[in-house]
């Protein structure tokens, strides 16, 4: 636990240990009476008598802001209390039941909300009386449409999960979900708030003090200590800065204690640059350009630095590719194969990532050019297509002035011409009406325009090489068709090379011409794709084929089960990585890396590689020969 | 497609489940309507798997929940061992829930983070006490270990253990009827074998009745004995999973199949078969739903909607005006 | 078209809400007006006769009605102590409050927007820690401390600006903007703190998002991408609470009109309360409430300009 609060949580739950300590017992503490006059010379510093010094009477401001944190921590706690009481089962009620329950209490919350709080409770305070017990029920009570709010945030959030909805088919009754599923569940934000309330409490109850709206003389309140101090300011500042200090230091500290536990539930660290530039991996020797080759791709690696140790998520890989043609790579999750196009155009995630090996395009090494040089080659040279059409397109700008932008930036057109010119592109890519989506906004969009629009713009300024990572997962079978067909006739009609991530081999199958495999951050086999699918060297592609379900097979068909699962990439077992997991393993596997060997353009790592043709009859595995 | 009817279903002694006529609706917001399932009915027979597939909005996962009353059809019957699931209320529909139980798609969201595996199967048990199976045992069956599942919380697991878990979860009641709103669309090739093989053997384990959620036909093939084919709330076609591959009649039953890359099958190219993008399910085309992309569509289509009929003989069903013979 | 309606619908029950609690609460509580003006010593006749001319002899609902229908034509009744008409009186005061407002929120946007922005670009690295962990100190720094703190470094050791007092514009425009720093600067700091915190977390949260990596991809450069494609759709939770934190900052316009001694509204709310002049202070917190009101309304408009998304929803 320690390691995940970080050592300001620690410190801050000391101090608020220590104020409430001392406001619990600042009766029995060895202290002047924050009333009693002339305990030691008036307005003098701090000194070891008094650590605080004294005031204008002549008190002890020690024992004064002990005593006020009383009130301050009082007030602070008890209007939590009342507020989160009576907000928290309201909000639970609106964001279980939804429906017209959360339909009346969000409306009457709403307008609760439309309140200026300070203002409605000092106007109610100074009407009713300012008495510890009329300062706590007003803060607390103006607190409830906040609790409700964050309350019914929190159970919407869980009520919507399925492991609820599959309570309710359990026959679980609705008491005992909000008990059991959905309350520990809420805790921890509402706790994380009830912290940040406490502070925001205790500075509004510091403020009506400050006014003199709080509770009255002679009982000490720190928002009262600093108004006094404020008149002797210029002669005796140590008067109003020790309030001050502690008053700040215990709004921080609830502040970070609740903040360190809402990051408990929330964890997002990184930006748009890494923070630190991790060192180069060594560079290898280094193969030769090869002549003729569009890209070039040598000994690529990417280790992520992690505090459970290195993660080799792409590990050694080669491999070239020339205009004309599609390079597949596919792999289960954590195989590396997305980590690939990302280490290849230079958008690794943050920090702790040390990339190694050389990308060529056209001979010229992409991994040794500036961020400068890297964003001429970006956009221009290659293009890149992603997963989600649903994420890939910006929400709050027109598709006219996405698609016009690499055609401004890139090629400097003007804004008519570009416009004229994504018109044209749009048309290309099979939009129907381009001229009028231009001025629409993505969500009025289905999603295979989507990924069409997003085609548009990877191929504006006429890229060389197109990567498209997984561009039909988030598609239906029938999208996918139209939009894999499109990719295929765009590159046949402008001569690019398509390198083409994903998981799903049918796809690979129809539309690759080339085939990579990868495992664990490593090609385990490579080659022409009619070659591979027919007659796979790898284990692991093999085993891969068979777990597949295929049409052509019987219904109730037994699948290849392939036991166990990918290894922890922080922790890749020695010799072969698909050892644990492979049918025909043996001790030299285990011992000794396979290297990336085989004949002619068909390679695989496997030391064992299976020899027979599987393509007709997935059953031959059993009739494995080597 | 996009039809109607109940020519399709088997005399109510034969079968386990009924359901027909299921209409399911939401609010759409500006007082439209999502008609997410217009009609739909099909029944199960005891120990039999039947297959749903279909596109996103086609309606298929909507018709799941309506199957356990989560939300409340619009319209129609679900029959249980012929008790009308829609008419009980109250105690009466959580004490029959019991006997209907459902895996779901995410594997990580079905599971409460803040408990252990153990509790999480146990929970069945524990509300309903006698009646259920060994918990251990049923851990064992889908392949856990008893003795680490008492101590871990789900996120210590992977996505095809979580699918385990909510496999036990669901199967520790003893239920006559499991949903399986796409149990492995969210899992690797590797893993969803390993999940398909789980169920086809606790199937004959424990003998259960499965409806099958998914749109990926080959998986579904792979776990079926019939296959129902929906479009925008509508049932498209119905036959045995062997016959609706080899000779599917509805004109998007081909369409679904030829853009199945690498099938094997002998179809033309799908962009023959098939054009443009599925219309809103909150305004409907008239007729036949799949009219607008059909390139069969012809004048009768947009008048009037076909009916479900048999074709091929025996028991091969589709909703078309000009369905393949 | 229907939206708008809608919104402008729940407007109005909202304004009737929020004045039907100022008046009912404030004339509910224990405090007698009357007793106020005529002294502890004066005869049941002479009470109940001011009563009746007051008409606090009414039942709740009527008074509030008429007291409504005054407002809206302009009559805020006239205070009790001071014998000044309260519409005028808050006229008098407000601009001094819409000033302090204004610059506040400028000196808290201005800053929190690059602030953010610098702390989300290189999110973990020393500038953002620096910038967060400043930020956290300011948000944790009540408004009437931070006030002190300011006053005792630049008015009483420096010296270089008035402690407290105020130039309306028309006097001097020099001597206005003197004396209206040290007040925004420190009311704007804690909002600053808040906008810049809540910028930088979803600036961070946007960052990630596919569209920006895809923009990195098409080669564009840092500078482009932050300002241009990421900022909008990361100001959704800033406009909202420069709406919500209105609030906050009206609450603090109090503490900051009486720490530097300035005639807003505020000042003239903690003055009548303390003076029991009720009805100067229904006046002044339906103006307030009101004020917030209508800004919130006006943020959810922002918000579709933003978001082309909402627009549609």
């Amino acid at each position: 636990m320690r390691r995940r609060f970080g050592a300001g949580f620690w410190i801050a739950t000391a101090w608020i240990s220590l104020v409430v300590a001392a406001a619990a017992l600042a009766d029995l503490l060895p202290i002047p009476g924050y009333d009693e006059t002339l305990v030691g010379p008036p307005r003098s510093g701090p000194s070891a008598e008094h650590p605080f010094g004294t005031d204008g009477l002549g008190r002890d401001v020690f024992s004064r802001v002990v005593h006020g944190a009383r009130v301050s921590l009082g007030v602070g706690i008890g209007a939590v209390v009342l507020g989160l009481g009576l907000g928290a089962p309201l909000g639970v009620l609106a964001g279980y039941r939804k429906g017209f329950a959360d339909a009346v209490i969000m409306a009457v919350n709403d307008i609760a909300l439309a309140f200026p709080s300070l203002v409605f409770a000092l106007a109610v305070v100074a009407f009713a009386g300012a008495s510890l017990r009329n300062v706590l029920i007003v803060l607390g009570v103006l607190g409830i449409p906040a609790w409700v709010r964050l309350i019914r945030g929190a159970t919407l959030s869980f009520a919507e999960r399925e492991f609820v909805l599959a309570a309710r088919v359990l026959g679980v009754r609705d008491r005992r979900i909000l008990w059991r599923d959905i309350m520990p569940n809420v805790a921890v934000p509402a706790a994380s708030y009830a912290f940040i309330g406490m502070a925001v409490v205790i500075v509004a109850e510091g403020s009506l003090a400050f006014l003199g709206l709080s509770v009255q003389a002679p009982t000490p309140t720190w928002g009262g200590l600093i108004n006094e101090g404020r008149t002797l300011m210029e002669t005796a500042p140590h008067v109003v800065l020790a309030p001050s200090i502690v008053m700040f230091l215990t709004v921080l500290s609830f502040n970070l204690v609740g903040d360190r536990l809402r990051a408990l539930t929330d964890v997002r660290q990184s930006g748009l640059e890494p923070a630190r530039q991790s060192a180069p991996l060594p560079a290898g020797p280094g193969a030769e350009p090869v002549t003729g080759a569009l890209l070039q791709v040598d000994d690529l690696r990417t280790h992520i630095h992690t505090p459970r140790g290195t993660v080799k998520a792409v590990d050694g890989v080669s491999f070239t590719l020339e205009r004309g043609r599609t390079l597949a790579i596919v792999g289960e999750s954590g195989s590396g194969k997305s980590m690939l196009i990302r280490t290849i155009l230079g958008l690794l995630p943050a920090a702790d990532v040390s990339r190694g090996g050389h990308v060529r395009l056209e001979g010229d090494d992409l991994t040794r050019f500036t961020p400068e040089e890297m964003r001429q080659v970006l956009g221009r040279r290659l293009g890149t297509v992603f997963q989600d059409p649903m994420t890939a397109l910006n929400p709050v700008r027109t598709i006219g002035t996405q698609v016009t932008e690499p055609l401004r930036v890139h090629l400097g057109m003007s804004r008519k011409r570009a416009r004229e010119e994504a018109a044209r592109l749009l048309a290309s890519v099979g939009i129907p009406d381009p001229a009028r989506t231009l001025g629409r906004y993505p969500h009025q969009l289905s999603g295979g325009m989507r990924q069409r629009v997003t085609i548009a713009m990877a191929l504006s300024c006429g890229p060389d090489v197109l990567f498209a990572d997984e561009p039909t997962t988030a598609l239906d079978v029938t999208i996918q068709d139209q939009v894999l067909r499109l990719i295929h006739r765009l590159r046949e009609e402008r001569d690019m090379a398509v390198v083409l991530v994903s998981h799903d081999l049918s796809v690979v199958r129809q539309w690759a011409d080339e085939v990579i495999v990868m495992y664990a951050g490593k090609v385990v086999e490579h080659g022409p794709a009619e070659q591979v699918f027919a007659r796979p060297r790898m284990p692991y592609t093999e085993a891969l084929l068979q777990a597949a379900p295929r049409l052509t097979d019987p219904s109730h068909h037994r699948l290849r089960v392939i036991p166990g699962r990918p290894p922890d990439l922080a922790d890749v077992p020695p010799g072969c990585p698909f050892r644990p997991r492979c049918a025909y393993a043996q001790d030299r596997c285990g011992a000794e890396a396979p290297p990336l060997t085989g004949d002619h353009d068909h390679l695989y790592a496997c030391w064992h590689p299976t020899g027979s043709a599987v393509a007709g009859a997935p059953e031959g595995a059993e009739s494995h020969g080597r | 497609m996009a039809g109607s009817g109940t020519a399709h279903l088997r005399p109510r002694d034969e079968v386990l489940l009924q359901v027909e006529n299921l209409y399911v609706e939401f609010p759409a917001g500006r007082g439209r309507t999502v008609r997410a399932v217009s009609g739909v009915s099909f029944d199960l027979a005891k120990g039999e798997t039947l297959g749903i597939v279909g596109e996103s909005g086609c309606g298929k996962s909507s018709t799941a929940r309506a199957l356990i009353q989560l939300p409340r059809p619009r319209a129609g019957s679900v029959r249980l061992d012929g008790l009308d699931l829609t008419s009980l209320r109250g105690e009466a529909l959580r004490r029959v829930r019991r006997r209907l139980q459902m895996i779901f798609q995410d594997p990580i969201s079905s599971l409460n983070p803040r408990r252990r595996v153990r509790e999480i199967v146990e929970e069945g048990p524990k509300v309903w006490g006698r009646g259920a199976l060994d918990v251990d045992e049923v851990l064992e069956a889908v392949g856990l270990d008893p003795a680490t599942a008492a101590v871990r919380r789900p996120h210590e697991f992977s996505g095809g253990q979580c699918q385990r878990v909510s496999i036990a979860r669901a199967l520790v009641l003893e239920p006559e009827v499991v949903i399986c709103d796409e149990p492995v669309s969210a899992l690797d090739v590797s893993v969803q074998a390993q999940i398909l093989a789980l169920l086809e053997d606790l199937k004959e384990r424990y003998r259960l009745t499965l409806v099958f959620i998914a749109h990926d036909l080959a998986v579904v093939k792979n776990v079926s004995d019939r296959i129902l084919v929906m479009y925008l709330g509508k049932t498209c076609e119905l036959a045995p999973s062997e016959d609706l591959i080899a000779r599917p009649a509805h004109p998007y039953t081909k369409a679904l199949l030829a853009a199945i890359p690498g099938s094997g099958l002998d179809l033309p190219p799908a962009d023959r078969l098939i054009s443009g993008e599925p219309p809103s399910p909150v305004d409907p085309p008239s007729g036949c739903r799949f009219r607008t992309r059909c390139p069969r569509a012809a004048e009768r289509c947009a008048r009037e909607e076909p009916e479900i009929r048999p074709v091929n003989g025996g028991d091969h069903y589709v909703a078309c005006h000009f369905p393949d013979l | 078209m229907i939206l708008v309606v809608h919104r402008l619908v729940r407007l109005v029950v909202v304004l009737l809400v929020v004045t039907f609690l100022s008046y009912g609460l404030l004339n509910l509580l224990p405090g007698d007006p009357v007793t106020q003006i005529l002294g502890i010593s004066a005869t049941e006749e002479a009470r109940a006769q001011l009563r009746a001319d007051m008409g606090l002899d009414q039942p709740l609902m009527v008074r509030y009605a008429d007291w409504l229908s005054g407002l809206l034509s302009g009559d805020w009744g006239t205070s009790y102590i001071s014998r000044v008409p309260v519409a005028d009186e808050l006229a008098e005061r407000l601009p001094v409050t819409l000033e302090l407002l204004v610059a506040a929120q400028l000196v808290a946007l201005g800053l929190a927007i690059p602030v953010g922005v610098a702390a989300a670009r290189r999110a973990g690295g020393a500038l953002d820690q620096a910038l967060t962990a400043m930020s956290f100190a300011l948000l944790s720094t009540p408004v009437f401390v931070l006030g002190v703190l300011l006053i005792l470094i630049f008015a009483v050791t420096w010296q270089v600006v008035p402690a407290t007092g105020w130039t309306p514009i028309s006097v001097d425009l020099g001597w206005n903007l003197t004396s209206v720093l040290l007040p925004a600067i420190t009311l704007g700091c804690g909002q600053l703190a808040v906008y810049a915190r809540l910028l930088r977390a979803d600036l961070i949260a946007t960052l990630q998002e596919d569209y920006i990596t895809l923009a990195r991809a098409r080669g564009l450069s840092p500078r482009r991408i932050l300002w241009r494609h990421a900022l909008r759709p990361s100001a959704i939770s800033l406009i909202t609470a420069v709406g919500l934190n209105l609030g906050a900052l009206i609450g603090g316009t109090v503490i900051i009109e009486t720490l530097f001694g300035l005639p807003g509204i505020g000042r003239l709310i903690v003055d009548s309360i303390f003076s029991r002049d009720y009805l100067t202070v229904q006046g002044g917190v339906v103006l307030i409430s009101v004020g917030y009101v209508l800004v919130n309304f006006l943020v959810d408009v922002v918000y579709a300009a933003v978001d082309p998304r909402i627009r549609r929803a």
